[in-house]
């Protein structure tokens, strides 16, 4: 039975090496029963080795990982009764009609007769999708294709499931619409391990893993990361000669980043030194003029920009 | 049976049937495939039947009859009523056959120099030219010996009448009296249409599963069915299963095309025949699963494919004769089902052959589809598991 009790996921010091190359270096984490959980990186940043290994497809090199109650390397099998998977790249088949592709996998999960035919009808409505359980899978939208995917993963009822850069290369009202899916999954108790690099996406998380190089370094709610990672005051310039006066502020005491944010300036500041009066004022003296500064509440980018740039040798 | 092998094999049961369900549904919702599966084979047979013919007859032949006497005009009229020269019009002279020669009209020219009648009245020895088209060797030879044959019977009938004339006794006479078995006719059809459905069955069985599975890999799909609980020998056996059914209503369709269309005859025993067809199905499938093994995509699988079964048709004794290769080839046929299943195939229809002429053959099947099957069902496995 799956072990419903404790958290849905354990990983300790989990550890895959391609050759020399180390593409997951000793991550650990917990993942507690129903909330949504993000992990966050660019690409190549060890995101999908991570999953492949949560889910049985990939053996560890070294480390543990207990999913939904089981040892992912002593146990795939089971693991994988007790899980969803929607991988990074639509892998249904798309030659097949909507709904053959439901009974196919409910198949595949041990389910059978009017129970899954029950269980297809049911998730294709939940999806939005019941209108074209006859379609060709090959004909849908990006964002239909998603929701497919999703109702396949859904079909066995998992108390877990990892969704790997679900809304890739979807339009953003589709995202939108996935993402309602996925917030109606969680309150229905289902936990939810979803990888992206949509930054706005991550914000739905109750918490989230960033992993930088193959490493987790750091892992909070959305909340919590700011606070940590972006301390500074973060203001937004509007006005003209901002290009020309932008950098000059750049080496000031006080000033600790300085870029172009659309057609005004994006500044990260000291908030002992500088208020958007100070800010706006300094502006002026260096030549720009009708400057407007407001308070801008930081965002998950300049977090994940806060890490990379610690990463890549600055302090925090 | 306890309740957790129960549900096991319930559960197994699902899978394998989902599976089967699914590669069924899509070969027949693919119209290329079915095309593939179905319509090529049965082309190909008729067009192979009719197409590879290695008897020669009806060989397009000139007429140069510089004689113009009664007897010239009656060797050429018997000369060509057999079926093996066939009369394709009568020139001036030689240079005009060899011209025809040479723009293909004609493949043989039958040239009766002047004074023929008069040299064969008057016991000179008589001449006569043949000229011959020797860029086809078999045909050449045939044209050839069928004038030979003639004239030496033309000979012989001189003789015969010059001694009785004299009042001497005619020589005794071997006649020689041919009794063909099995093909009695030595038609090519019956030899090549046993052989065809082998290669057709590596075409069939070896391609298609080889790009099937290539096709999984490189969709992704594989990924997605590998996170699902279902075994990989479940999967396995569920996309094999189809081909199966596949390759042997080809096999009928062709033995049941043959007999009708090329008079192949159906001598020996069914049963000896469906398991001769079944392990040799276990050898191309086998081999289409190891090509997909070891192929990432449906391009490379297609050309894995293809490295296989030239080779294998090519050395399978259906085009060639094995005998004519030389020996460190003819072992290497041993390795190669297509021949296997062609012998058996011949032995069962046209020689009635059963499991007792057969063990050897039907051993080496066993053999290498076993073999094979193993190789590539270990490969499978370790990649997916």
């Amino acid at each position: 039975m799956t072990a419903r009790v404790g958290p849905a996921i354990v990983v300790r010091d989990l550890t895959r090496r391609f050759g020399t190359f180390v593409a997951v270096d000793r991550v650990s984490f917990e993942v507690e029963q129903g909330e949504i959980f993000g992990y966050l990186g660019a690409n190549g940043a060890g995101k999908s080795t991570t999953i492949r290994m949560l889910i049985g497809l990939l053996a560890p090199t070294s480390g543990q990982a207990t999913v939904a109650g089981h040892d992912v390397a002593t146990a795939p099998g089971r693991v994988k009764e007790s899980i969803g998977y929607m991988s990074q790249k639509f892998s249904l088949y798309l030659d097949l009609p909507v709904e053959e592709n439901l009974l196919f996998f409910g198949a595949a999960y041990g389910l059978e007769g009017t129970a899954l035919r029950a269980r297809a009808a049911e998730l294709l409505e939940r999806v939005g999708l019941d209108a074209q359980h006859e379609a060709t899978t090959g004909d849908l939208p990006g964002g239909q294709r998603q929701r497919l995917a999703l109702a396949c993963a859904l079909l066995h009822r998992p108390g877990l499931v990892f969704l790997d850069e679900p809304t890739a290369g979807v339009d953003p009202v589709a995202r939108r619409a996935f993402w309602d899916l996925i917030r109606e999954l969680a309150r229905g108790g289902t936990t939810v391990f979803v990888t992206t690099h949509y930054l706005d996406e991550a914000e739905y998380c109750r918490r989230i893993g960033l992993m930088v190089d193959g490493k987790l370094v750091a892992l909070d709610t959305p909340a919590g990361l700011k606070r940590t990672w972006v301390p500074d005051r973060v203001l937004v310039a509007r006005g003209r000669g901002l290009a020309e006066a932008g950098p000059r502020l750049g080496g000031a005491p006080g000033v600790r980043a300085v870029a172009p944010f659309g057609a005004g300036l994006h500044l990260r500041v000291d908030p002992e030194r500088f208020d958007a009066a100070r800010v706006a004022a300094a502006l002026r003296e260096a030549g720009a003029e009708a400057v407007e500064v407001e308070e801008a509440a930081p965002t998950l980018e300049d977090v994940f920009l806060a890490v990379v740039d610690r990463d890549a040798g600055g302090a925090p | 049976m306890s309740a957790e092998s129960e549900k096991f094999w319930s559960t197994a049961r699902r899978q394998l049937a989902a599976v089967f369900r699914k590669e069924v549904r899509q070969t027949i919702r693919d119209k290329r495939v079915m095309v593939l599966l179905i319509v090529a084979p049965l082309v190909q047979t008729v067009i192979f039947g009719f197409a590879v013919d290695f008897d020669v007859d009806r060989v397009p032949t000139v007429l140069v009859d510089q004689d113009r006497s009664d007897q010239s005009r009656l060797h050429a009229r018997r000369l060509l009523a057999d079926q093996t020269l066939r009369f394709a019009g009568q020139v001036g002279g030689i240079p005009e056959a060899e011209q025809d020669l040479d723009d293909g009209k004609a493949a043989a020219a039958l040239i009766f120099t002047p004074g023929l009648a008069s040299d064969l009245a008057s016991q000179r020895p008589a001449e006569v030219q043949v000229l011959l088209d020797g860029s086809d060797p078999n045909r050449a030879m045939v044209a050839s010996g069928a004038v030979s044959r003639y004239f030496g019977e033309v000979g012989e009938r001189l003789i015969r009448e010059r001694l009785e004339a004299a009042g001497r006794p005619a020589p005794a006479q071997v006649v020689l009296v041919p009794r063909v078995l099995y093909n009695p006719r030595l038609k090519s059809a019956p030899y090549i249409v046993p052989g065809i459905a082998g290669t057709l069955l590596v075409i069939v069985t070896t391609l298609v599963t080889a790009m099937g599975l290539a096709r999984e890999r490189e969709m992704g799909t594989m990924e997605q069915v590998m996170v699902t609980p279902i075994r990989p020998l479940w999967l396995l056996i569920g996309k094999l299963l189809p081909f199966l059914v596949i390759g042997i209503f080809d096999v009928l369709l062709l033995v049941a095309v043959g007999s009708w269309l090329f008079e192949v005859p159906l001598r020996g025993s069914l049963l000896v025949g469906a398991v001769g067809v079944l392990l040799y199905l276990f050898s191309t499938l086998g081999v289409g699963l190891l090509i997909s093994t070891l192929s990432q995509n449906q391009q490379q699988a297609f050309l894995g494919g293809f490295i296989f079964m030239m080779p294998a048709i090519l050395l399978s004794g259906v085009m060639t004769p094995i005998r004519g290769m030389p020996g460190w080839l003819q072992a290497i046929t041993w390795l190669n089902p297509v021949r296997h299943f062609a012998e058996v195939m011949r032995g069962v229809l046209l020689r009635g052959a059963g499991f007792t002429d057969l063990w050897f053959q039907l051993a080496c099947l066993a053999a290498l589809g076993v073999g094979v099957m193993a190789l590539a069902v270990a490969r499978f496995r370790t990649q997916l598991g």
